[in-house]
């Protein structure tokens, strides 16, 4: 193979490990706080992509030709709007399901992915057509050795990463951080220490889900097109990257993403079969990895969370 | 610092549909040490648990410096000046020493309080100090209960519930406590101290309560607690 196409599975390799990341952060967030599997998480990223969508058409319809405005305008709007979206799930169905078993929690979030789902196929301008997500960043390539690396995969890159940091300040350098893990650890003791404990839920839930946003217009810049239906893949791999990596644990959930996004590339170029089976060959992996190591690759020794 | 009284009146406190608590009136005045015994099972936890505002009563009133509280969100009942060190000490095992002290001053703003009061828990406790960065987890028993003193104070409360804190520890240690408790108290801290261990609590105690099956059964001063028949019945009758 030669380093060309190399360094494009690479790169093609570290975004998807960098979006499966930030699906999975959000999973293992919400199961910190609460001990909840948020399974529309994945659907929400895609709403995400779609509100992204419809801030750059709007742009593109008043007329400002600029991609860094129509950018902005994208990741504006799909941050506050599906951070609130997250709210809104927290508060309407997962905070009051609270005291009932876990298992209809998970069962409402799956149901309500659906409605998501559905409701941007049937109410969203021929929703059910995939839709041109516009390159809005420099699409040029830069030579670095034999490998071309091309400018807006760098920068996607590079914001992710940024992403990455800013959650791991937020969560282990601010009061509402420390909040954030004393929750995840104790619930009551935490409350006992005067933590407002819905609050500490619903903004959690605002991080998890704006960074879900975040993902899905990088997933849009990437691929340069959005689907309804894209979020459920993405949502059932970011769930599995949590879990590999071991739910409650951060950088265990950002471990499984690139983990599970490394696979995926194995599968496709390393493997005797066709490469329609990556991820077959990426899932099965994770099994045999969950038989050997049940609570994940960082392993929750202590009831460690968050 | 502590010129509040707490009064509970007529608490009815239930899970699910069985009463815990039947009617317990109680008052703990500023400035001392008021101790409620009982042996397990008799609902001490649980009139904890009300006035935190963690299981809400069904029934009763509970007041601190005349406000009602009944009820109350548990992080709005903190924010009227009641700090609790919890049965079993529940302190934030992945949280280090320094981090579980700054979790008790959760909602103190001022970050130069938090300092000072953080260097006062380090004077109390300088076993803690050595251990500043180390989790929480990994301490030993008697010094988890260190930081769970220290972590009660954090937050310079008027009223400190205190739940059984001898539990689980060593004889020698369970002593230290006490005198840590007392001299707590003695900076004007109002305590109210729920514990099973009957001499050394009254030996301390400005007043004392004794609970049994969910109602107060016998109240007065420290000796003639010591020597009242039910206090005795209720222990070993």
């Amino acid at each position: 193979m030669d380093a060309a196409l190399l360094s494009q599975y690479v790169v093609n390799g570290l975004m998807q490990g960098m979006m499966y990341a930030l699906v999975a952060v959000g999973f293992t967030l919400f199961f910190g706080v609460l001990n909840v599997i948020q399974f529309s998480h994945g659907d929400v990223l895609m709403v995400g992509s779609f509100v992204g969508y419809s801030a750059i058409m709007g742009v593109i319809a008043v007329g400002i030709d600029n991609p860094y405005i129509a950018l902005a305008a994208a990741l504006i709007a799909a941050v506050t709007l599906v951070g609130l979206l997250g709210a809104v799930i927290a508060r309407l169905f997962v905070l009051p399901l609270r005291s009932s078993p876990p298992l209809n929690t998970l069962l409402i979030t799956l149901m309500l992915g659906t409605v998501l789902r559905e409701s941007v196929r049937l109410f969203f301008p021929h929703g059910s057509h995939p839709k041109r997500f516009p390159p809005l960043l420099p699409t040029d390539s830069i030579a670095i050795g034999g490998f071309d690396l091309r400018v807006d995969s760098v920068m996607l890159l590079i914001a992710g990463l940024l992403v990455i940091v800013a959650i791991h300040l937020v969560i282990n350098r601010t009061r509402l951080g420390l909040a954030i893990r004393a929750v995840a650890q104790d619930e009551e003791t935490a409350m006992t220490m005067g933590i407002n404990f819905r609050f500490v839920v619903l903004v959690t839930f605002v991080i998890g889900s704006a960074v879900a946003a975040f993902a899905g217009i990088m997933n849009g810049l990437y691929y340069n097109e959005i689907n309804f239906n894209s979020g459920l893949l993405l949502g059932v791999i970011g769930f599995a990257a949590a879990i590999v990596g071991g739910l409650g644990s951060i950088y265990g959930a950002i471990l499984g993403g690139f983990l599970f996004a490394a696979l995926q590339t194995v599968g496709a170029v390393a493997m005797p079969f066709d490469s329609a089976y990556k991820d077959v060959f990426a899932f099965t992996v994770v099994i045999a990895l969950m038989a050997w190591r049940p609570t994940g690759l960082i392993a929750e020794r202590v009831s460690e969370r968050v | 610092m502590g010129d509040k009284t707490l009064d509970i009146e007529n608490v009815y406190t239930a899970y699910d549909k069985a009463d815990v608590l039947e009617g317990v009136s109680l008052s703990v005045r500023p400035g001392r040490i008021t101790c409620l015994l009982g042996s397990n099972g008799v609902g001490k936890t649980t009139l904890i648990r009300s006035i935190l505002g963690l299981t809400a009563p069904r029934e009763g009133r509970i007041t601190f410096g005349g406000r009602d509280i009944t009820g109350m969100s548990t992080h709005r009942v903190i924010a009227t000046g009641i700090a609790c060190i919890p049965e079993g000490r529940k302190v934030f095992p992945k949280l280090t020493v320094t981090e579980n002290l700054r979790i008790g001053a959760y909602q103190v703003k001022a970050e130069a309080a938090i300092r000072e009061r953080m260097n006062e828990a380090y004077e109390i406790f300088p076993r803690l100090a050595e251990r500043r960065s180390q989790l929480a987890g990994t301490l030993s028993g008697g010094e988890q209960a260190m930081l769970s003193i220290g972590r009660g104070l954090m937050s310079s409360p008027d009223l400190l519930l205190i739940d059984e804190p001898s539990l689980g520890l060593s004889p020698l240690f369970v002593k230290e406590n006490f005198n840590v408790i007392q001299r707590i108290n003695e900076r004007g801290v109002t305590v109210f101290l729920v514990e099973q261990n009957v001499r050394q609590t009254l030996a301390i105690s400005h007043y004392g309560y004794v609970l049994g099956k969910g109602r107060v059964v016998a109240e007065g001063e420290p000796d003639t607690l010591t020597d009242n028949e039910e206090v005795n019945q209720a222990y070993f009758g």
